[in-house]
């Protein structure tokens, strides 16, 4: 089976496909928002590359979030178009699962966090159990301080990943010490492969969609808790 | 903080004076929002703009897209938000990507989405008057970045 998988959720604009044994392409633009013009050509390079048409991609796959909204409908549509194209099942990743799968049976915690502005991060927290990649705690929108308020209590090493970390390291660094360590650059941003490999999981599992059925996981938070934050005036100046 | 800057413009090209030595001052991060009837010239405004921060591409209303976005030296969102019915739906646009980012936003008809407007930004209100062509710009801020913005923009126009 080969997995054809994208990811245009933040700054990084990546294409992978694999194949039951190996990866076989891996190409990861990481610099400035134009995935609109960046991604067709990226995907076209890859697929050339390995003398493939996209009719000889089994799986489509891509990061359906969170992460920038704009960026969450770039790779979804472009997905959806290219499964549709050649008539082939798709497979939502989340953004997040993948960006904690750029660490492979690392100790401690995995925490990947996304800059979601405002102090603000897209993050859940993770841990490798027999070679497994676990949830522990569900993906939300969080404030800096409150993920803070979550991790201090904890005994474990915490490593960071993603984007949020060139926003937040000091910040981070400052609440948790010693504890915490954070991914190096070549593991620290969106990665396809890693998307395609979750995705591969879910495809040998059945778990496959539609490409109508396919949508962005925008991770928003609800009407309650943002009437919550525009009451504690975080946002907004009704009252002028 | 606020500060404020009425001018008083007799045509058009004053109007793009303005805004290109305005777009000329900007350095990315500022949340620009635009009021004024229908014809006020709004857009002019916004085009020159987009001048004064090295955008090659013609800027055209998006009143249709609710955002359009150019390179310039740094890029810019242009909204027009007069078909946004609900704040909600500026959610579903992901707004705070572009009004927190390292771009220029130019909001138009920015008084319908209010609430969730940034409290520190520079508000632009263009008032027509009895000429045709005469027009009232009233420039105010919130915020020392926007009070400073607009301390050199009443230098530079009055230079």
């Amino acid at each position: 089976m080969k997995v054809l998988a994208i990811d245009t959720s933040s700054m990084s604009a990546t294409c992978a496909i694999i194949d039951d044994d190996k990866l076989l392409v891996e190409y990861t633009l990481n610099h400035k928002l134009t995935h609109s013009q960046k991604i067709m050509p990226i995907i076209k390079e890859a697929l050339q590359s390995c003398n493939l048409k996209p009719e000889d991609i089994d799986v489509f796959a891509v990061a359906k979030g969170p992460g920038s909204f704009t960026g969450l409908r770039i790779g979804v549509a472009t997905v959806n178009g290219l499964a549709q194209s050649v008539s082939k099942r798709v497979v939502g990743v989340s953004t997040l699962d993948a960006l904690a799968f750029n660490l492979p049976y690392c100790e401690g915690l995995i925490v990947p966090i996304m800059d979601a502005r405002r102090d603000r991060v897209f993050t859940g927290i993770y841990k490798w159990v027999n070679g497994n990649l676990h949830i522990i705690k569900e993906q939300k929108a969080l404030e800096v301080k409150e993920l803070i308020e979550t991790l201090i209590e904890r005994p474990e090493k915490i490593v960071f990943v993603g984007d949020g970390t060139l926003v937040y390291k000091d910040t981070l660094f400052d609440a948790l010490g010693e504890k915490c360590l954070f991914a190096p650059r070549s593991a620290n941003m969106a990665r396809a492969s890693s998307v395609a490999e979750l995705a591969m999981v879910k495809a040998n599992e059945g778990q496959t969609e539609s490409f109508f059925e396919l949508a962005p996981d925008y991770l928003r938070e609800s009407q309650a808790q943002r009437e919550y934050n525009e009451k504690h005036s975080l946002i907004g100046d009704k009252n002028e | 903080m606020k500060q404020l800057l009425k001018i008083n413009i007799e045509n058009l090209e004053e109007t793009e004076k303005i805004g290109y030595i305005l777009g000329k001052l900007l350095t990315g991060g500022e949340v620009i929002c635009m009021t004024g009837d229908l014809g006020a010239g709004k857009t002019t405004m916004t085009q020159s703009i987009a001048k004064g921060l090295d955008v090659e591409d013609y800027v055209t209303s998006p009143t249709f897209t609710i955002i359009n976005e150019y390179e310039g030296r740094c890029p810019l969102y242009h909204f027009d938000v007069y078909r946004i019915n609900d704040v909600d739906e500026m959610y579903d646009l992901g707004y705070e990507e572009y009004f927190y980012s390292k771009g220029v936003s130019i909001i138009e008809w920015a008084d319908i989405i209010k609430e969730i407007l940034p409290k520190e930004r520079l508000n632009i209100e263009i008032k027509k008057n009895d000429s045709i062509e005469g027009r009232e710009i009233i420039i105010h801020g919130n915020g020392e970045r926007y009070i400073n913005l607009i301390d050199f923009l009443s230098k530079e126009i009055h230079r």
